[in-house]
């Protein structure tokens, strides 16, 4: 299995495409990091010294909110912002913080959903090609079975998008140090779960936001691999897959809004950060219930590629 | 001789039509078997059966006696393959196609590829992209692609395509030298009937999904009786002549002459009796049979038979 693995990567990494890629991707971080330096040297940072009085006369209206509300998300969502600033205050955290380099790798993850493309890229090139190529047939006359074959590719582009994810952080982590420095006095990140908020460290708090922020891209390349598979055709997978990238979160916030059942849409489920620092798209939505609906779109598709990539009669 | 291929009554069946029907038969090692038939008679798919990369229908196929169809791992261990072309990855260089395919078999070492690479004679150049491989060199890694885990059962479909004649020829005395030096069984389908000739030890031949015949070389090539053809003027008039002397034998008429299925001692009989008659004789000659005329005779017979 591991040979299996090495021969995929290195179909992959033998293509010149393969480092472009990876160029664009730290091009595009580079290119974002001097827009923001060149904004922030024209611009004066406010300092708000009297955050604490503001926030204060904040935390009673939140309080009054409390029990006026009679939407129970809202209050969940009012007690949240409370607890945070009654912690702030308390500890002396003030949101008045310098741009710096966490701000910027913070920022920089808006590219995953770049990463996220050129891993449905890879994704739906995977099977497909190899049938383009014609080298399948060679490919599936060794001793070794053809569910190993397809495990192996699939093994091969959790990798990819792996380290696309890594360069993405590192790049990020070492420009944003270049350019914006780290902050004087390390603040810690505050999460806030049932009612208690705790701290944890900036650089452990983003690479979890990360990966959070990568669920729908590994969905989606699962998906143009399921499509690569089942139609063995590249161009099929890499349209339909990045069409869904574009608008199905969008679709599935408008139906949200009119009906309960597009919580079982796989859009719904794949940002899982709206449990964590935001409200639910759909009333009654649980972490556990979407980690579910993940679970069984991501054993589905896989269901589909497998079934039909080992029953398939290779003729072409 | 050992059986090392058993193809027991296998069909296939694609979307309502029958492509190959009850089709059986054995490959001995060390033998070079040619597995001949029209275009679309169905080669390419029992190519295909024989290896797993299409299902059977019904029926079963052993290799070294581990059925394909439910011991697909032991069963294709033995085999060496190309199917059609050999389309390698042509971003890779030829020696990176190796080292991937010896990656999915067992225990095959550096050596062992530098060793294939030194007898298909790609030594030289292993080391570029394939992109700028010639078709002959496409060929010959195929080979090596196809001999790297010393496979008991080697499977060309047409290996001569697009090769030059030196080609032709080195490909032909690699199989007949690993058939016999290895004892390895090689399977070759060709349309190139003059090269089956040369290269097979037994041929089948494939029509419409089902095998019309299997026969040795020499015995199919050689049939039962000669044929004589017999440059003469007036031939249509020497054909009268010729019928008299033997009522029951089919003379043709050829553009120089005639064409008889005589028996040798009878010649001098009908040279007698055409220049007692007055005929003109400019030469006597054995047409032996090539394989090809065996080849359509064979053929258009059963087609005869299908329609008639």
């Amino acid at each position: 299995m591991v040979k299996l693995v090495r021969n995929e990567l290195m179909k992959i990494f033998s293509r010149p495409g393969t480092f472009v890629m990876i160029g664009i991707l730290i091009l595009m971080v580079s290119v974002m990091g001097g827009i923001v330096k060149y904004n922030k040297n024209h611009e004066d940072v406010k300092v708000n010294a009297n955050w604490k009085q503001e926030y204060q006369t904040e935390v009673k209206n939140l309080e009054k909110n409390i029990q006026n509300s009679k939407n129970s998300q809202e209050i969940k969502y009012f007690k949240r912002d409370l607890a945070l600033k009654e912690y702030q205050i308390k500890h002396n955290i003030s949101p008045n913080q310098d741009y710096t380099v966490w701000s910027f790798v913070n920022d920089a993850s808006g590219m995953i959903s770049l990463a996220g493309l050129f891993t449905i890229i890879i994704a739906a090139g995977i099977v497909a090609s190899e049938f383009s190529w014609g080298t399948i047939k060679l490919l599936l006359i060794r001793p070794i079975n053809r569910g190993k074959i397809l495990a192996s590719k699939y093994v091969s582009i959790i990798l990819f998008a792996l380290l696309l994810l890594i360069v993405l952080y590192t790049f990020s982590s070492i420009l944003g140090v270049i350019l914006f420095g780290t902050p004087d006095n390390a603040v810690p990140y505050l999460n806030y779960i049932d009612g208690k908020i705790t701290e944890q460290t900036m650089a452990f708090h983003l690479m979890i936001s990360y990966g959070l922020k990568s669920i729908n891209m590994i969905m989606l390349a699962t998906a143009a691999f399921m499509i690569s598979a089942v139609f063995r055709n590249s161009s099929l997978a890499t349209g339909l897959s990045i069409a869904l990238m574009f608008t199905g979160s969008t679709i599935t916030v408008l139906l949200a809004t009119k009906f309960d059942w597009a919580k079982y849409i796989l859009f719904a489920n794949t940002d899982l950060t709206q449990y964590f620092d935001g409200v639910p798209l759909v009333k009654g939505m649980t972490l556990t219930f979407s980690i579910i609906m993940l679970a069984i779109y991501f054993v589905l598709f896989q269901f589909f590629a497998f079934f039909v990539f080992k029953k398939r009669d290779v003729a072409a | 001789m050992s059986k090392i291929v058993e193809i027991q009554n296998v069909s296939k069946i694609i979307k309502g039509r029958k492509i190959i029907d009850s089709l059986s038969f054995e490959v001995n090692k060390g033998e070079v078997f040619g597995f001949l038939g029209p275009n679309g008679a169905g080669k390419t798919t029992t190519i295909r059966m024989l290896v797993g990369l299409i299902g059977i229908t019904s029926g079963d196929i052993k290799i070294d006696g581990h059925s394909i169809k439910t011991d697909f791992e032991k069963a294709v261990g033995k085999v060496g393959a190309i199917v059609e072309n050999p389309e390698m990855y042509k971003f890779l260089s030829g020696y990176k196609n190796l080292v991937h395919y010896a990656r999915m078999s067992k225990d095959i070492k550096k050596e062992k590829i530098d060793e294939v690479v030194k007898l298909v004679g790609l030594t030289d150049r292993i080391h570029d992209k394939v992109k700028t491989y010639s078709l002959g060199m496409r060929q010959r890694l195929g080979l090596a692609q196809a001999l790297l885990h010393d496979p008991e059962l080697l499977i060309l479909d047409e290996p001569t395509n697009g090769l030059d004649p030196a080609g032709i020829r080195e490909i032909r005395d690699h199989l007949r030298m690993l058939a016999r030096e290895r004892n390895m069984a090689v399977i070759v389908s060709s349309h190139l009937l003059s090269e089956m000739e040369m290269m097979c030890d037994r041929i089948g031949i494939i029509q419409t999904g089902k095998l019309v015949d299997v026969q040795l070389v020499s015995d199919f090539v050689q049939g039962t009786e000669k044929v004589y053809e017999i440059e003469v003027s007036n031939n249509k008039e020497a054909q009268k002549c010729v019928k008299g002397l033997f009522p029951d034998m089919t003379v043709q008429v050829v553009e120089n002459g005639i064409v008889a299925p005589l028996k040798k001692e009878d010649i001098p009989l009908v040279m007698k009796e055409l220049i007692m008659a007055d005929f003109q004789i400019y030469g006597v000659k054995e047409v032996s049979k090539t394989l090809e005329d065996r080849f359509l005779e064979v053929t258009e017979n059963k087609e005869a038979a299908v329609h008639g």
